[in-house]
C-alpha cells in the first residue's frame, strides 16, 4: 500500500488494517478506506470491463457518479467500489469480464467489432434466421451486462428495513449549503432530516485544505436535533414523498418541505480514448489524494474549462503529482494559471486534450489549440480532466422545477420552482463557498417560514440574504467542444452503455433526431449513471449534428431511481396482509390443504376432496366458512333500502325467514350474491360472497351515502365465524348440541334461528349450498375453535367429517349453485345466468338495475348457463371452449368437476341460446382434445330439492 | 330473534372460553394465560410482569388487548353527543375521549366506537342500550369481536410503528388521547395514543395472526418483546394523566 | 403517484389508505332512454383537469367523501362529506359551462 503523508481530512484510520479479497487475492485497506481506494493504492488500475466493447475501465469520478468501478460484492452486483466501503473479509468479483478483468476474451467486439456493433446492432445483426434468435439471445445475455445476479440468496439478507419518517423539512445534500439549509429551520423550531450520500456529511468541502470547518457545522446541525443519514441517497421525488436509501434501510421520507442542496456533477471531456484508465476527472483524482491519501498517480496533464481544473493542478502538485501541462480551454491565463506557471507549470491557454494514449492505462496525452493547430504530446499517467460542472437537478426536476438551458453556464439551469421545493447551494448556479452558505441559509429560513415559523428578525435575516444572492456571480466557465479528436479514437459520450459520439451521429442519420428518440435507440443516459456522465455531453452532440440550439434540444424526462439501487431494497418488509379464520389452527391440526382465497387462508381440502364430498352426501360433513361476507343492516328504512339494491323483494320477508338475493350493478350486471334473513322488523342479517365482502360493504354504505334513508350499516364479516354442517345426519347432530327443536316443522327450510351451541348465542341458517339438509351456523369469532369441536364431538357417532373449499366446489355444482366470478363475469345477466325468478320488475319502487334488467327481460341472450355432463370420465378444463359445428368459438365450461356421488362429469358452461334446453349435445374443444357433453338444465343432484327442504 | 349472537364475554356465553386471534402466537412465545371476565387472557410471560414493564420502558414491549370490549354507536350526529355525554363522555372526531374505563371514539359524524375493559363492557352495553332506547335512528352493535386489538408501549413504539404504518405520530401532530384511523400493516385500523408512549391499536380479528408477525418482525429488531396485559398497569396508564386521576378516584370510590 | 388526501373525517393520509370511487355522476331520476342509460353506464367524462370524483376511507373510517381533484397533477382542491357542506368547486362550475352532465 502506498499512501501519501497525512491528509487533513483524509477519512482513514492508519492504525487500523483490514483485509478483503478482489477476483480471490488478498488486498491491504485501512479502515475509512473504499474498496477502490484500497485497490488503487495496491496499484490495480482496470475497476471493470465497458458494456459492449470490454475495454479497460478505471476510476474517474471516485464519488459513485460513474459506471466505471462497478463490482460484485459477496456475490450481489451492482456496487460501486469508489463508494462501497471496504470491509474486513468481504469478497470483491469484477463484472463483465470473461475469463478475467486482465485478460478478456470479449475485447474482440472492441478490436474487430467496431463497425459491427453500432446502436441497435443487435435488432439489425441477429435477426435472421429467426429460428436462432433464442440462441443469440443467449449468447448476448452472456457477454453483455453488469454482472449475475444469484439465484438465490439468504433470507434475511437483503431484506429491506422500510421506515417511514415524517419530518417538516428534508435536506437532500449535506454539504455548506444543506447544512446550513437544516441548521437555519431547525433553529427555527422545524423537524428536520438530512440525507447525505457520502459516510459523513460535508460534501466538497471534505476534500478541501480545511475539513475541520464543515465537520464543525455539522457538529452544531446535530446539536440543533436534526436527524443526519449519512450513506444515504435520496431515490426520487413521489409527490412530497423520497424514498432515501441507506445501506439496508429504505426511509419514506414524507416531508412539508423539500431542499434540494445536491451540489453539481463534474463533466468529462469527450476525446479519443477519453475512457482509458488513468483519465480521471479533476474531482476523483482529489478525493483520492485527500480522503484516501492515495496519490492517483506520478505525471499528470490537465484539461479544463474553468478554474476547477486548475485548483486540481495546484493541489495534486502539492501531494507529489508532476503536473506535465495543464491545457485551460479559456483563451486567457487568469490568476490562478499565473500562480501556476510561476510555479513552473507549463499552462497551456486555449487548449484542450484530444487524445490519450496507452495500452493499459494512460502513457501519454496529446493536447491541441481548440480551432486546431501545433499539438503537444506528454508522457503522462494520469490526464486530469474538468470539463465545467452541470447541477445536480435531477430529483428538483422529477418535483416539477424547470430547467433552460444556460449560455453563459454552459449547461441546463433551473428555473421555476414548485411550491414546497427548494433549491440550495451549487446546484442552483452559486459558485463561492460564500454565496454557497447563504443559499443555504436562505432556502432553511425560507422553509421554515413556509411551514408558519420564523421571527422579525429572520424574516429579515432572509431577505438580506436574497438581497445579497441577486448579484450576479461570474461564472467563470467557457464550454468545451462537444467532441475533440475524432478520428483518433473511440470518443465515448456514454461510458455506461458505450456509445461514441459516432454512435450519437449515426443514430441521427438513421432518424432518431429528438433526444428521447436517440436514447431508446442507443440507450444514452439509460446506464447505471443515469446521465450524470453522459447526458449533457450527447445533447450538444445533438445540437451540433442537427443545427439546433441546446435549449431546443432539451434534456431527458428526468426520473427515479436518481441511484442505483438494488430491487430487494424496493421490495420493503414482507408485509402480505393473510386474513384466518378463529378455527384456522384446527384446520392445521387436520393437516388442511391451506390455499389463498382471496386474501383468506383457507382450507382447501384434508387430503381427500372426494370422499370429504361423498362424506356430506352420505352422512354429513362440517365446513368452516367464516369468510363469508356478513353485514347488519338495521334501521326503520332497512327493508326498502334492500329493495332498492337488490332485484327482488326484502321488505316483505317475515322475521325468522331467509332468502336468497342477487345484487345487480344499474348495468343489469350480476355483481354478488347471499342469503338474507330478517333479524326483526328493522334488522337484516346479509351474507355475501367470500370475496365480494369488501366490494358489498363498499357498495351499500356508497348508495347510502347518496340516498341518506334510515338505515345502520356494520360490517360483522371478521366479528362472526360461521360452520356449515350438513348432510343426512346433519339434523341429529344439531339436536344433540343445540338447545332448540331442530325438527323439520320447528326449523324449516330457509328458517333463521338462534339458538345456544355449547353455550355460546349462534345465529343458524338453514340453507343448503351444498344440497343437503344444512345449518350454517353464525357466532362470534372468540368462540370458533370451541363451536368446531363441540359439532366434530357430537357428529363423531354420525360419521362427521370436516370438508373444505374444494368438496364444497362439487357439492354446490352438483346442485347447479353459482359461483359469481367463476361461473358469471362482468356480462352475465340474472335472466342468461338462468335466474329469471329472481328479478321482480313488478316491484313498485325503483331498485338497482331496474332499467337494464327491464330491457334484458324482453330480449333472449344470446348465451346462457347451463349444466352438462360427460359420461366418459373425461373432465374438461375450467375454461375450455364449447364450440359449434363449424369449429368456431360459441360459449365456455366455467365449472367442471368429477361428482363422486354421481359417477360422472358434471359442470357449468355458456352455450348459444339455441343449445341452452335439456338434451342438446355441446362440443368441447380443450386444449387440443374434443370432447362431448350433453345438456341438463336442472341440478344434477336432487332436482327438484326434495332432500334439502326434508 | 336478536342480535345477542354478536355478543362474546362472560354474561355472552354459559361457561365458553372466549380466544383472542393472537393466543396462538402469544403461547408460541410463552405467554401464561388466565381466564379474566370470560377470556383466555395473555397476561404474563416467563419474565414476570414487573421485568416485562422495566423492559418495555427500556425499548418496547407489545400485548394483546384483544379482550377489550368494542361497541359501536351510530345515529344522527346530536343524538350520538347526547348519548356520550349521558355516559359522561364526550365524542370528537381526531380525539380519544376517556370516560368511564372507555375510550369514546368518534370515528365520523354518526358513527363512534366504544373500546372499554372487559369487565365493564356488559354494563356499557346496557347504559347505552338505555340511553339510545328513546332515539328512533340510533343502533347499538356489539363488535368486540370485528377487532383484535394490541398496546405498544416504550420509548421505541413510535420507531417500531414507523416500519409497517405511515401514520404520522410526532407528538405534535399525534398528541396524547388522539384518535388515528388509518392503514397499520397495509390493514385498516384504528390507533389511539393512550398515553406518553402507549398507543392502542384495533385492527381486524382475522387478521391478528398476521398483525403480530408484522410487529414483532419489526418491533424485535429494536428490541422489542412481547408483554402479557399485567405488565401494562405497571407502565403508564391508559388515558394519560387526566384518565389516570379518573381511575383513582373510581377505586376510592 | 403518492399524494396526500384529507378525509373529511380523519385528517391526512396516503393515498393509498382509500379507494378511488370515480368520477362524480348523478344517477338518472327516472327512467331513462336505453341510450341514456348506456351513457350513464359506460360513458365517463374522463377529464384533463379538475373533476369532482368519489373517494372512500377504506383503511380508516370507511366513509365515502368527494374531492375535487386536477387529474393532470394529482393536485386536491377540496375534500368533503356529500351533502351540505360540499362546495362548489371548480369541476361543478366547469360542468356547467360545458352543458352539464353527460346525459
Amino acid at each position: 500500500m502506498s499512501r501519501l503523508g497525512t491528509q487533513p481530512g483524509e477519512r482513514i484510520t492508519r492504525t487500523r488494517k483490514i483485509s478483503f479479497t478482489f477476483d480471490g487475492r488478498k488486498v491491504e485497506a485501512y479502515e475509512g478506506d473504499t474498496i477502490a481506494s484500497a485497490l488503487y493504492a495496491a496499484g490495480r488500475r482496470t475497476f471493470s470491463r465497458s458494456f459492449k466493447y470490454h475495454r479497460r475501465r478505471g476510476l474517474m469520478c471516485v464519488a459513485g457518479q460513474c459506471p466505471n468501478c462497478i463490482c460484485a460484492v459477496d456475490g450481489a452486483p451492482g456496487a460501486r467500489a469508489c463508494t462501497e466501503p471496504a470491509r474486513e473479509g468481504i469478497q470483491v468479483t469484477h463484472v463483465n469480464a470473461m475469463p478475467s478483468l486482465e485478460f478478456d476474451a470479449m475485447r474482440v467486439t472492441d478490436i474487430a467489432g467496431g463497425p459491427f456493433t453500432p446502436p441497435g446492432f443487435y435488432y439489425k445483426t441477429f435477426i435472421r434466421p429467426r429460428r436462432l434468435w433464442p440462441l443469440y439471445e443467449k449468447v448476448l445475455r452472456n457477454v453483455a451486462g453488469l454482472g449475475k445476479l444469484r439465484h438465490s440468496q439468504p433470507e434475511r439478507e437483503w431484506r429491506t428495513e422500510y421506515r417511514r419518517r415524517h419530518a417538516d423539512v428534508l435536506v437532500t445534500g449535506g454539504g455548506i449549503a444543506g447544512l446550513q439549509a437544516a441548521l437555519a429551520a431547525a433553529r427555527l423550531g422545524a423537524d428536520v432530516v438530512v440525507a447525505d450520500e457520502g459516510p459523513e456529511p460535508g460534501g466538497q468541502q471534505l476534500v478541501q485544505t480545511t475539513p475541520q470547518r464543515v465537520r464543525e457545522l455539522a457538529e452544531l446541525v446535530r446539536e440543533a436535533g436534526v436527524e443526519i443519514l449519512t450513506g444515504a441517497s435520496s431515490l426520487g421525488y413521489f409527490d412530497g414523498m423520497v424514498p432515501v436509501w441507506q445501506g439496508d434501510t429504505l426511509h419514506q421520507v414524507r416531508a412539508r418541505h423539500h431542499v434540494f442542496a445536491t451540489g453539481t456533477i463534474e463533466q468529462p471531456l469527450v476525446f479519443a480514448g477519453n475512457d482509458l484508465p488513468g483519465v480521471m476527472l479533476s474531482g476523483g483524482a482529489r478525493r483520492l489524494a485527500a480522503l484516501y491519501a492515495v496519490s492517483p498517480g506520478r505525471r499528470a496533464v490537465v484539461a479544463t474549462t474553468s478554474d476547477r481544473g486548475l485548483d486540481a493542478a495546484a493541489v495534486l502538485r502539492d501531494a507529489g503529482v508532476e503536473i506535465a501541462a495543464v491545457a485551460d480551454l479559456r483563451p486567457e491565463v487568469g490568476e490562478l494559471g499565473r500562480q501556476l506557471r510561476a510555479a513552473g507549470v507549463p499552462v497551456f491557454p486555449g487548449h484542450t486534450v484530444i487524445a490519450a494514449k496507452g495500452s493499459k492505462t494512460v502513457q501519454s496525452a496529446i493536447i491541441a489549440p481548440v480551432g486546431g493547430g501545433d499539438e503537444h504530446a506528454f508522457d503522462c499517467d494520469l490526464v486530469v480532466v474538468s470539463g465545467g460542472a452541470i447541477p445536480a437537478s435531477s430529483l428538483l426536476l422529477q418535483a416539477g422545477a424547470e430547467s433552460a438551458y444556460d449560455p453563459a453556464r454552459g449547461h441546463f439551469a433551473l428555473g421555476a420552482l414548485p411550491e414546497g421545493v427548494s433549491a440550495a447551494g451549487e446546484v442552483t448556479g452559486t459558485g463561492s463557498d460564500d454565496a454557497v452558505a447563504a443559499s443555504g441559509e436562505l432556502a432553511g429560513l425560507g422553509a421554515a417560514h413556509a411551514l408558519g415559523l420564523g421571527t422579525d428578525e429572520s424574516r429579515a435575516r432572509a431577505e438580506e440574504l436574497a438581497r445579497r444572492l441577486a448579484e450576479p456571480e461570474d461564472a467563470g466557465v467557457v464550454v468545451a467542444p462537444p467532441v475533440s479528436g475524432e478520428g483518433r479514437g473511440k470518443c465515448f459520450a456514454c461510458f455506461c452503455e458505450d456509445v461514441t459520439s459516432k454512435d450519437v451521429h449515426l443514430s441521427i442519420e438513421e432518424g432518431y433526431d429528438s433526444i428521447e428518440l436517440s436514447k431508446r435507440y442507443t440507450t444514452v443516459t439509460m446506464g447505471p449513471c443515469q446521465g450524470r456522465m453522459c447526458q449533457l455531453p450527447s445533447v450538444r452532440l445533438m445540437a451540433q449534428e442537427t443545427g439546433q440550439s441546446l435549449q431546443a434540444v432539451g434534456t431527458t424526462t428526468a426520473r427515479p431511481p436518481w441511484v442505483s439501487v438494488p430491487m430487494g431494497i424496493l421490495g420493503g418488509r414482507p408485509m402480505e396482509p393473510a386474513k384466518r379464520s378463529a378455527i384456522h389452527n384446527r384446520h392445521r391440526e387436520l393437516g388442511a390443504t391451506i390455499k389463498w382465497a382471496g386474501d383468506w387462508r383457507r382450507a382447501y381440502d384434508y387430503g381427500d376432496p372426494a370422499a370429504e364430498a361423498l362424506a356430506v352426501n352420505q352422512a354429513a360433513g362440517l365446513i368452516d366458512v367464516s369468510t363469508l361476507g356478513k353485514l347488519i343492516v338495521r334501521g326503520p328504512d332497512a327493508g326498502d333500502f334492500l329493495d332498492r339494491l337488490y332485484p327482488n323483494r326484502f321488505s316483505n320477508l317475515k322475521p325468522g325467514r331467509i332468502r336468497y338475493g342477487v345484487i345487480s350493478s344499474d348495468a343489469g350486471r350480476i355483481v354478488d350474491d347471499g342469503t338474507i334473513c330478517r333479524i326483526d322488523d328493522e334488522t337484516f342479517y346479509v351474507t355475501t360472497t367470500s370475496s365480494g365482502a369488501g366490494a358489498v360493504e363498499e357498495w351499500f354504505s356508497w348508495w347510502l351515502a347518496d340516498w341518506g334513508q334510515r338505515v345502520s350499516l356494520t360490517d360483522v364479516t371478521q366479528g362472526l365465524g360461521a360452520v356449515n354442517l350438513a348432510g343426512p345426519k346433519a339434523r341429529e347432530i344439531m339436536s344433540a348440541v343445540c338447545d332448540i327443536d331442530c325438527s323439520n316443522e320447528a326449523f324449516a327450510y330457509l328458517d333463521g334461528k338462534q339458538a345456544r351451541i355449547a353455550g355460546v348465542q349462534c345465529l343458524i341458517l338453514r340453507i343448503g349450498f351444498v344440497g343437503e339438509v344444512g345449518y350454517e351456523i353464525h357466532f362470534p369469532s372468540a368462540y370458533g375453535e370451541h363451536i368446531w369441536d363441540a359439532l366434530m364431538e357430537a357428529g363423531r357417532p354420525h360419521g362427521l367429517k370436516p370438508f373444505g373449499l374444494e368438496p364444497q366446489r362439487i357439492l354446490r355444482l352438483q346442485k347447479m349453485h353459482i359461483l359469481v366470478g367463476q361461473d358469471t363475469d362482468s356480462e352475465s345477466t340474472p335472466f342468461a345466468a338462468a335466474m329469471p325468478w329472481i328479478v321482480k320488475l313488478d316491484k313498485e319502487q325503483d331498485f338497482i338495475g331496474k332499467w337494464a334488467l327491464e330491457h334484458y327481460s324482453h330480449q333472449a341472450p344470446a348465451a346462457e348457463l347451463v349444466g352438462f355432463t360427460m359420461a366418459n370420465g373425461d373432465v374438461p378444463t375450467e375454461g375450455a371452449v364449447v364450440v359449434d359445428e363449424a369449429g368456431t368459438p360459441a360459449g365456455q365450461v366455467t365449472s367442471s368437476r368429477h361428482s363422486p356421488v354421481l359417477g360422472r362429469t358434471i359442470g357449468l358452461a355458456w352455450v348459444p341460446e339455441a343449445l341452452a334446453h335439456d338434451g342438446a349435445k355441446i362440443t368441447i374443444s380443450d386444449e387440443g382434445r374434443t370432447l362431448s357433453a350433453e345438456i341438463q338444465t336442472k341440478p344434477f343432484y336432487d332436482p327438484d330439492g326434495e332432500v334439502l327442504r326434508s | 330473534m336478536n342480535l345477542d349472537f354478536l355478543s362474546a364475554g362472560a354474561a355472552a356465553a354459559d361457561g365458553a372460553v372466549a380466544h383472542t386471534p393472537m393466543e396462538a402466537k402469544a403461547r408460541a412465545a410463552g405467554a401464561r394465560f388466565e381466564l379474566r371476565d370470560g377470556w383466555n387472557v395473555a397476561h404474563a410471560y416467563a419474565a414476570g410482569a414487573e421485568e416485562e414493564a422495566r423492559a418495555a420502558a427500556r425499548t418496547a414491549g407489545w400485548a394483546d388487548v384483544s379482550h377489550l370490549g368494542k361497541l359501536e354507536l351510530q345515529g344522527p350526529p346530536e343524538e350520538l353527543d347526547r348519548i356520550a355525554s349521558e355516559c359522561g363522555a364526550e365524542l370528537r372526531l381526531g380525539e380519544a375521549g376517556r370516560a368511564g374505563d372507555a375510550w369514546w371514539c368518534r370515528l365520523t359524524t354518526t358513527r363512534a366506537l366504544v373500546v372499554c375493559e372487559a369487565r365493564v363492557s356488559d354494563t356499557l352495553r346496557t347504559q347505552l342500550a338505555q340511553a339510545s332506547a328513546g332515539a328512533e335512528r340510533v343502533t347499538v352493535t356489539e363488535v368486540t369481536t370485528n377487532f383484535a386489538a394490541m398496546t405498544l408501549v416504550g420509548p421505541q413504539a413510535r420507531e417500531v410503528f414507523a416500519r409497517f404504518c405511515a401514520l404520522d405520530l410526532r407528538p405534535g401532530v399525534t398528541p396524547v388521547r388522539a384518535l388515528r384511523p388509518g392503514s397499520i400493516a397495509r390493514q385498516p385500523g384504528i390507533l389511539i395514543r393512550e398515553a406518553e408512549d402507549r398507543y392502542l391499536f384495533l385492527f381486524g380479528w382475522a387478521t391478528g395472526e398476521y398483525v403480530w408477525s408484522v410487529v414483532a418482525d419489526a418491533g424485535e429488531h429494536l428490541g422489542a418483546r412481547p408483554i402479557g396485559v399485567d405488565a401494562l398497569t405497571a407502565l403508564p396508564k391508559a388515558g394519560g394523566v387526566g384518565a389516570e386521576r379518573e381511575t383513582e378516584e373510581t377505586l376510592s370510590a | 403517484m403518492s399524494f396526500l388526501l384529507e378525509c373529511p373525517n380523519c385528517g391526512v393520509r396516503e393515498v393509498t389508505d382509500f379507494g378511488f370511487g370515480g368520477e362524480v355522476s348523478a344517477r338518472p331520476k327516472q327512467r331513462p332512454s336505453f341510450r341514456e342509460l348506456n351513457t350513464y353506464n359506460y360513458f365517463r367524462r374522463n377529464v384533463a383537469g379538475v373533476q369532482r370524483e368519489w373517494w372512500f376511507h377504506r383503511s380508516g373510517c370507511r366513509a365515502w367523501f368527494i374531492a375535487e381533484r386536477d387529474t393532470t397533477t394529482n393536485e386536491v382542491k377540496f375534500t368533503a362529506l356529500p351533502g351540505a357542506d360540499e362546495p362548489a368547486g371548480e369541476a361543478a362550475k366547469a360542468a356547467t359551462a360545458a352543458g352539464g352532465d353527460l346525459l
